[in-house]
């Protein structure tokens, strides 16, 4: 039997993720095209984040993303070398740090719920799109984290117990570090953009 | 390095929201330097500089495209605001 050569000649899992990863960025470019387009059609538009405590989170959350790409970056060139253990202890500080971001967006939106924010409302009497559209794109880049977080788990216990390689790790590590790339476009267009 | 560049960046957009520039020019300061950091991602975190050219090739022009076919066609949803139901 022939076997057909692969595109690129990287693994199909792999080049599989990189078009997942494409048409998933076009979805997130939508939202947040949409975001623009709404916005300035909005002549009541609010910006309700103070520096404190909003942007400040949104920066400290920024870090810790950031952070966790870099962990996971450590984790696929461990995991490529053979070193276990040490990949391993990469990719449980990755899933630590993407469950702090976790942890610190839905300790921003129960904070947000609590002063009036949904939705549908705007505490401050401005256009309701400003909750509209700060949850919905929020809350799609929160549910690629936690799906993100997930992978993680999956995929180390797997690598642990020898039934998956190295590949499994990188080709995780790719959706991770895209999750990253979106809160690039999502912390200065949704956050700052909107800090009074 | 790359890290820190990108956390650079971070810096100058937090230093840019609180510059009192004008709306069109911070957008496209933050457009510009997101596109910046997603460029480092993308080359050293996802390794894009050591895969074949190939991959690039096929990927990032359409994907470009597609974004400058939505910039045609997403403006009408800017009438979404003017709906009223009856």
């Amino acid at each position: 039997m022939t076997m057909e050569a692969t595109p690129f000649g990287m693994p199909s899992r792999k080049f599989a993720m990189w078009l997942f990863i494409i048409a998933d960025a076009a979805t997130f470019a939508a939202v947040l095209f949409a975001y623009g387009y709404v916005r300035f059609a909005s002549p009541n538009w609010t910006r309700p984040f103070e520096f404190w405590p909003t942007i400040a989170n949104g920066l400290l959350m920024t870090v810790v993303l950031l952070t966790s790409s870099f962990t996971m970056v450590a984790a696929t060139v461990t995991a490529r070398d053979g070193k276990q253990s040490r990949a391993l202890g990469w990719l449980g500080a990755t899933i630590v740090l993407g469950t702090v971001f976790a942890v610190l967006h839905v300790t921003e939106w129960v904070t947000m719920f609590h002063e009036g924010w949904s939705t549908a409302t705007n505490p401050l009497g401005g256009s309701t799109l400003v909750g509209g559209t700060f949850f919905i794109i929020t809350g799609l880049s929160l549910l690629h984290v936690v799906a993100g977080l997930i992978a993680l788990v999956v995929i180390a216990g797997g690598y642990r117990s020898g039934r998956w390689d190295a590949s499994y790790i990188e080709t995780t590590g790719l959706y991770w570090q895209f999750v990253d790339v979106v809160w690039m476009f999502v912390f200065p267009l949704v956050y700052l953009l909107n800090a009074k | 390095m790359a890290w820190i560049g990108a956390m650079c960046i971070v810096a100058i957009e937090a230093g840019l929201a609180y510059a009192h520039m004008s709306m069109v020019v911070l957008i496209a300061s933050f457009l510009l330097l997101a596109i910046l950091e997603s460029a480092i991602a993308l080359r050293y975190f996802m390794n894009l500089k050591y895969e074949p050219p190939g991959l690039f090739w096929t990927l990032i022009p359409g994907f470009v495209f597609a974004l400058l076919m939505l910039n045609h066609i997403w403006p009408d949803a800017v009438r979404v605001t003017a709906l009223r139901f009856p």
